[in-house]
């Protein structure tokens, strides 16, 4: 089962490289053969990360590879640091200067006496695992390389840790996030952790009040600052209306402030209305075809939407995740030993709600309602901005294709 | 940045021995220049019956699927594009195994007729000896499977991905096929459809027929017949390995016939042409060599003096730069990751009026800081048109000439060239005023 029909999952490098991308004011340097940073740009267009300025490549001869020569490393640096004046530069290695060893931690240490930027070196060559990997530890190395230990809480303000860019609609997720926050605190973000955020930004990740943990990816960070700072954090993110009112009422018990009373009137309101899908799902329940979702994605995502459908009483038959579960606790969700077993399983699907990936709703069959709520997209895009899977306007969006598959039934 | 540092590296014309003392602009690159497995997968793409078996890494084989399922002739999702990932373990102790495993998966499931098997860079520094796997599953399972190389720390660009690709192809070549008499082959058209092209009708109209298109449009049976052909017409010097290859073990001879500029060197393809076909077409060669030559007459007090910059276009570097200084322009830089030596025919006469800097292709970031240094009329190439705009630059288009070639490829160029220079002048009396 070593062959691969569609697109394998993104490796740790792509995930460090996607989550360095995100950081405003820095440059990433690949030291490796041009081709694949040409590659990477349409890739990164997709997730919503435009490379302006902000992405190089030295390329590789074979003279380089042979003779372990690093100039063309060095100059670029110098190049950069000289044209553009970025705060850091992140130099990454390539999956062929991984295996030759080349030891870019060395060249950065004594190519920072020469340049005003600050050399960060991400010896990831894209082997050690998949992109959760990756971004797990893009995440604890902006926290501990930026954060800076001198730094005053922003009183009734937040972080949110972990915002991937290879989260389908995570702009959408953040707005809505904040505008929730805001309407129910008057809370103000202080960082991004993994989604547009500057240096200046990552260094003061020790003022905010609370950090919200979106992926478990993040939580090594979360827990950095709490030893460090002593911030605490909430592992959750805000899917259904349900889901939505304890996520904000564990951010209150924080921050010590009562969520506005509109607020929640306005997801009590929501919660009663949705009562009548539930309603429908016992109702269907006996039919030839018992209505049932299937969820492909990411494990926080997994978890979410398991109890967004919890939720409205709509049972969840399958959870196929995307990347590697090691070391996180999930009895139900299911990694497909191959790319093999999962399309077998994808295609025998019938009549189901299915939300995942381009290529799994692709595989389905017909008969199937599907909903787009997970990367890679090949041939669809990612460009409103107003719509999110979490909170009230996330959940409005999914029961409408919940609508759509009982009108099925 | 600063043009006059960036074009203090730089070589001139004069100076470069070979290709590797071509300088890129700045050692920072961005996007930096496509991969041999892009080229692999251009020229695999236009094989109708063939499979590419990507064996690299999650990234390499990511975007390869990815591409193809957004064109190069794949068409979709289920498509003839699959991949063996390699881990650390693979790297370590060798990818044999697995891809023995993938290879059975992939005959069982879908059959195929002829599978590339593409390297990437990782693979060709462990060294896994895909040529004698590729062998012994051709054994196996007798299916043609031809390995293609294509690591990018060897090469500029993606081209020889396409070279090495549609060079592979020779053992797929049946041999003692009768020679067809009126039939060719055309090798190297990479980009556009040899069909649309003048020199496709002026063939056809007398009764020649067209045999292997590689790349760009053919089947497995094309390829394995190809050796029945007449003559080859190599149009673009990335298929001059495979024509040359054929020449030998095959007899089948070639004509060089690119993308031309001058009509003194179409003219003499075609009539090298003619010869191995035995076609008479000296009065359609002469009406169409005297059309150009009245055209050039005319546009040449528009075009003197015109000062450019050249970038990548459809068309042969260093004679399409030859053609234009002919016209009485100056380039003042040429990107290129070619050099064919300072004896070329091409190059002398270049250097005979001027002697431009060389810089390699597929940076265009800094050339924003060359521009104002240089000060140039026209652009060649691929850049952004209303950037050139602002800084009083026309940019000289060559989409349109993908599928041209013959006499129409100096009809088109030319006409071009009186409209951006009419354009250019244009901008300068802007300025003025």
């Amino acid at each position: 089962m070593s062959l691969c029909r569609y697109l394998p999952t993104p490796s740790d490098r792509m995930g460090v490289l996607w989550t360095l991308l995100s950081v405003k004011d820095a440059v990433v340097l690949e030291y490796g053969p041009a081709g694949t940073t040409h590659f990477s740009v349409g890739f990164f267009g997709k997730l919503g990360v435009e490379p302006n300025q902000t992405l190089f490549t030295t390329h590789l001869s074979e003279d380089d590879i042979i003779m372990g020569d690093v100039t063309r490393l060095e100059e670029a640096i110098r190049e950069i640091d000289k044209n553009y004046h970025p705060k850091v530069i992140f130099v990454v290695s390539s999956a062929v200067i991984s295996v030759i060893g080349t030891d870019i931690k060395g060249v950065c240490t004594y190519m920072k006496e020469e340049v005003n930027a600050r050399l960060i070196p991400v010896d990831t060559g894209g082997f050690k695992g998949d992109y959760s990997l990756g971004i797990k530890e893009a995440y604890s190395l902006l926290t501990r390389s930026f954060v800076t230990k001198e730094t005053e809480v922003r009183p009734n303000s937040y972080n949110i840790l972990g915002a991937s860019g290879y989260s389908y609609r995570m702009k959408a997720d953040l707005w809505e996030m904040k505008e929730l926050l805001s309407e129910a605190f008057q809370s103000e973000c202080n960082a991004v952790l993994g989604m547009d955020s500057s240096t200046e930004q990552l260094e003061r990740l020790g003022a905010a009040s609370v950090n919200l943990v979106l992926k478990a990816e993040a939580l090594p960070a979360a827990i950095y600052l709490q030893e460090t700072f002593g911030t605490p954090y909430i592992y959750d993110i805000p899917y259904g209306y349900t889901g939505t009112k304890q996520w904000l009422e564990q951010i209150s018990a924080v921050l010590s402030t009562p969520v506005a009373p509109a607020l929640m009137q306005k997801l009590q309101l929501r919660m009663m209305q949705s009562a009548g899908y539930k309603m429908y799902a016992a109702m269907y329940a006996d039919r030839e075809h018992a209505p049932n979702a299937v969820l492909i994605g990411d494990y926080d995502q997994l978890r979410g939407f398991s109890r967004l459908f919890a939720e409205i009483g709509l049972p969840v038959s399958l959870k196929f995740a995307a990347h590697s579960l090691a070391g996180l606790e999930a009895d139900d969700i299911v990694k497909p030993k191959t790319e093999k077993e999962k399309i077998d399983y994808l295609k025998e699907l019938t009549y189901s709600l299915v939300l995942g990936d381009e290529i799994s709703l692709y595989l389905c069959d017909s008969s199937c309602e599907k909903l787009l709520t997970a990367f890679p997209l090949v041939h669809q895009s990612q460009i409103a901005e107003h719509l999110p899977f979490v909170g009230i306007r996330g959940m409005d969006y999914i029961l409408e294709a919940v609508d759509r598959y009982f009108s099925r039934m | 940045m600063n043009g006059q540092d960036i074009l203090f590296r730089l070589k001139r014309l004069n100076e470069i021995q070979d290709a590797k003392e071509i300088r890129q602009l700045t050692a920072a690159l961005f996007p930096g220049s496509h991969c041999p497995l892009m080229g692999a997968m251009m020229a695999i793409g236009g094989i109708e019956d063939a499979i590419m078996l990507v064996l690299g890494t999650d990234e390499c084989t990511y975007y390869t699927k990815k591409a193809t399922i957004g064109g190069f002739s794949f068409h979709g999702i289920d498509n003839r594009c699959f991949s063996v990932v390699l881990n650390q373990h693979d790297v370590t102790f060798g990818c044999k195994n697995k891809l023995y495993h993938a290879f059975d998966e992939l005959v069982k499931e879908i059959s195929p007729k002829l599978v590339f098997l593409v390297t990437t860079c990782v693979m060709e520094v462990t060294g896994d000896d895909v040529d004698s796997m590729a062998m012994e599953l051709n054994d196996k399972y007798q299916i043609p499977v031809l390995p293609v190389h294509t690591e990018h720390f060897k090469t500029e660009n993606h081209l020889p991905g396409v070279r090495d690709t549609i060079s592979a192809c020779i053992p797929v070549m049946k041999t003692g096929l009768p020679v067809q008499p009126n039939r060719i082959n055309v090798i190297g058209q990479r980009l556009g459809s040899f069909r649309e092209t003048e020199t496709f009708h002026l063939l056809t109209q007398h009764g020649i027929e067209i045999g292997m298109m590689l790349p760009g449009g053919t089947s497995l049976e094309a390829i394995q017949t190809a050796p029945a052909a007449k003559v080859n017409i190599v149009v673009h010097e990335l298929g001059l390995p495979l024509a040359m290859k054929m020449q030998e073990l095959f007899g089948t001879p070639y004509v060089m016939f690119e993308k031309y500029a001058s009509p003194e060197r179409i003219l003499a393809s075609y009539q090298e042409l003619a010869g191995y076909l035995q076609l008479d077409l000296t009065t359609e060669l002469e009406a169409k060599y005297n059309a150009c030559t009245e055209q050039i007459t005319a546009a040449k007090a528009e075009l003197s003096g015109m000062k450019y910059i050249y970038g990548n276009t459809a068309l042969a570097c260093y004679e399409y730069n030859a053609f234009l200084v002919s016209l009485g322009m100056e380039p003042q830089l040429i990107q290129t990751n070619e050099f064919p030596g300072q004896d070329n025919e091409f190059v002398q006469a270049i250097l005979e009026k001027y002697n431009p800097y060389v810089t390699k292709t597929a940076n265009i970031t800094p050339l924003q800081y060359v521009y104002d240094e240089l000060k140039p009329n026209l652009y060649f190439g691929h850049e952004y048109a209303t950037r050139l705009r602002a800084k009083g630059i026309a940019l000289v288009h060559d989409s349109n000439l993908s599928s041209r070639l013959g006499f129409e490829v100096t009809e088109a160029v030319v006409t071009e060239l009186r409209r951006a220079a009419a354009e250019a002048k244009e901008l300068i009396a802007r300025r003025v005023s």
